[in-house]
């Protein structure tokens, strides 16, 4: 069950390009298992729609028989997201999928998610700790502190008018070309098996009363389509 | 009256380290028989002859990106990898070919901070000794090394406190004997500067040192280091590849790209009017927390090259969206264009039975050549030509020669022009561009 949910409907691409593909076969032996995993194809068939999806990342179909170890990180990472287009999800998931490249690889990878949206149109659930990404690439985002959801919203909202103290802090810690005065958030995040009580953000929030430490906050509508976990949204509106 | 010699006599006083053409290659290791039949042994050219001047009291920003060789400069520096050629100066005096004990009394005035504070820690050992380590290591060349053991633990235990508190690990007394586990990474990379700071040294070279912290944690280092600087005048060689906290911390920046420097001057200046079409695509790829300001993008092509063959003329050529016909093409250029031409869907899949196979060219310098059928020669040199119309208009332009002779077609290219650094605004750039 879970198989025809996984690769054919959901596809994950992770992290770390080094180490996610199998050292011991060739790229095209990865595709041949994945196709033939979930549909009955013959190999001769499984190995051309291989080659098609090398091509479309941009990877001459002459190096179908190489292994993972011959190619540069940023040729690694697209052969893991044509290793996840290959059976056509409506889903993609982007675990931090740029964090371990360089910065111009970095701006070419998130050029090809971003056609993926076009070209295929598929859904991406990008997951990254980099605001700048973010802005770029995505329509809504999900704030998540301490395993909490705490502000949900376009793109937009989030940027310029966040309503969670955690968002407000995080977007004013972000070193980037206009940086003048450096910010941070007091304290460091809160130890998980005994997180605190209430808003999980209290201990570092400034604007904390004692509502926050006994009572956890919903996650509230403030405007349409923008929601937050904060007992003073409002204030921020 | 100062003449410009006195004048760069006094520069080079001012200057706390100066790197003088240095080269740094680590040779590839490969079987005995190919060795053999290698004409020059293959290396990695991870520094391939630099040289710039820090000032007392500066902080010179070495930024690129991974494998451009920065860290192995930081390292070098230090003296903890040998230079292959070239010369470092520190405070005047030559530390190129430095040993034992004379090394050991330098390092007591260059420290080095790395990315990983989980690593740098000892394990085993507690925050307090970790930090107080270099004091006994250096215990000979200290004030009141003469009394007793005791009395030079408590002198070392009273320094660490008194460092701990500077670089703002509190409460001091009770982290003084955890164990570095107990620590956050934020406290550990405070734990790891106050190591580098315990010897007052004149010099630090922070090999990114805050790229691993959090964003928030990261803005509070940085804070940290420029508070040192500013009390204690501490110069930094500040290694990075985050072009925004090199902006907000430096005062001047080099720019790396695979073992030179393409370009290095004041940040502002840089940053404001970037001249080297590697710098400006640097710049360009920072992703701009607004989603407002979403734009389109050049990107260079491709990705960074092999540094066991370095391009020929300037390393960022193939890249290169500003590239000149006089920039260093060469042979390997026109094969890759031509795999490239060859792969491209769009194409009738009869060009290769005349253009290739592709595996069947070589590149040598500045020709490559491809061994044809006798028939094939003048079809092939012709279809060529035709294809090179196809081509960046700069190689086609560099390219002297095709010529088909003796069943073999060779494509040649004219010799690039020499590339030197020129003055700009304030700044050296290495690009033709500018010469």
């Amino acid at each position: 069950m879970y198989r025809r949910v996984r690769g054919e409907e959901i596809a994950l691409i992770f992290q770390d390009p080094m180490t996610r593909l199998n050292p011991l076969m060739t790229v095209q032996d990865h595709f041949v298992e994945e196709i033939q995993v979930h549909e009955s194809v013959s190999s001769t068939e499984a190995r051309n729609r291989a080659r098609e999806a090398l091509v479309s990342m941009g990877i001459h179909e002459t190096r179908i028989r190489n292994y993972p170890h011959e190619f540069s990180g940023g040729m690694r990472q697209r052969i893991m997201i044509a290793l996840a287009l290959v059976l056509k999800p409506s889903l993609l998931i982007a675990d931090e999928p740029t964090t371990s490249l360089d910065v111009i690889v970095e701006a070419q990878i998130l050029e090809i998610l971003q056609d993926l949206k076009q070209v295929y149109s598929m859904s991406l659930l990008l997951i990254t700790h980099n605001l700048g990404i973010v802005a770029e690439v995505c329509d809504r985002v999900a704030v998540l502190y301490a395993g909490k959801l705490v502000e949900l919203g376009s793109v937009r909202d989030i940027f310029h008018k966040p309503l969670h103290p955690y968002t407000q802090g995080l977007l004013s810690s972000i070193i980037h070309l206009e940086t003048k005065q450096l910010h941070s958030i007091e304290g460091s995040p809160p130890d998980l098996i005994a997180p605190p009580s209430g808003c999980r953000f209290h201990p570092r929030c400034s604007f904390a009363e004692s509502i926050c430490r006994d009572k956890i906050p919903p996650l509230v509508e403030f405007e349409p389509g923008h929601f937050a976990a904060c007992h003073f949204g409002d204030k921020f509106l | 009256m100062s003449t410009p010699a006195v004048a760069v006599q006094r520069e080079l006083r001012d200057e706390l380290l100066r790197l003088d053409e240095l080269k740094v290659h680590f040779p590839v290791k490969m079987p005995f028989i190919q060795r053999l039949l290698q004409r020059e042994e293959a290396a990695v050219h991870a520094v391939d002859g630099i040289s710039f001047g820090i000032r007392a009291g500066e902080i010179l920003g070495l930024v690129g990106e991974s494998g451009c060789g920065k860290s192995t400069v930081g390292r070098a520096c230090v003296r903890l990898v040998k230079p292959t050629s070239g010369r470092i100066f520190f405070g005047g005096q030559n530390i190129t070919k430095l040993g034992g004990e004379n090394l050991r009394v330098l390092r007591k005035r260059i420290q080095i901070i790395f990315q990983d504070p989980h690593a740098s820690l000892n394990p085993a050992m507690t925050i307090g000794r970790g930090i107080g380590h270099p004091l006994w290591i250096h215990r000979s060349s200290l004030g009141p090394q003469k009394s007793g053991p005791e009395k030079f633990g408590e002198w070392v235990r009273q320094r660490v406190l008194n460092t701990m508190r500077e670089v703002g690990l509190t409460p001091e007394a009770q982290l003084y004997d955890k164990l570095p586990g107990d620590l956050s990474g934020g406290q550990k990379q405070r734990a790891v500067i106050a190591r580098a700071l315990i010897l007052k040294p004149d010099l630090l070279v922070v090999d990114e040192g805050v790229s691993m912290l959090d964003m928030s944690i990261r803005a509070r280092v940085l804070e940290l280091m420029l508070d040192l600087k500013r009390r204690h005048g501490l110069t930094y060689l500040f290694i990075t590849h985050d072009l925004a906290t090199a902006k907000f911390i430096c005062d001047r920046i080099a720019i790396m790209y695979m073992g030179r420097i393409v370009e290095i001057g004041p940040a502002r200046e840089i940053y404001a009017d970037p001249k080297h079409p590697y710098t400006k695509a640097l710049l360009q790829v920072i992703p701009i927390p607004d989603p407002d300001k979403r734009k389109e993008k050049v990107l260079p092509r491709g990705e960074v090259p092999d540094a066991v063959h370095p391009p020929a003329g300037c390393r960022f050529h193939p890249r290169c969206p500003a590239v000149l016909a006089t920039c260093g093409w060469e042979g390997r250029d026109f094969v890759d264009f031509l795999d490239e031409h060859l792969s491209d869907q769009k194409r009738a899949g009869d060009d290769e039975s005349v253009l290739g196979p592709i595996e069947g060219w070589r590149a040598d310098g500045l020709v490559a050549s491809l061994k044809a059928k006798p028939l094939n020669v003048e079809k092939t040199v012709e279809r060529v030509k035709a294809v090179l119309a196809e081509a960046p208009i700069a190689m086609t332009q560099a390219i002297e020669s095709v010529s088909g002779r003796n069943r073999t077609v060779t494509v040649r290219f004219r010799s690039p022009d020499q590339l030197l650094q020129t003055n700009v605004q304030d700044r050296l750039v290495e690009c033709l561009l500018y010469q």
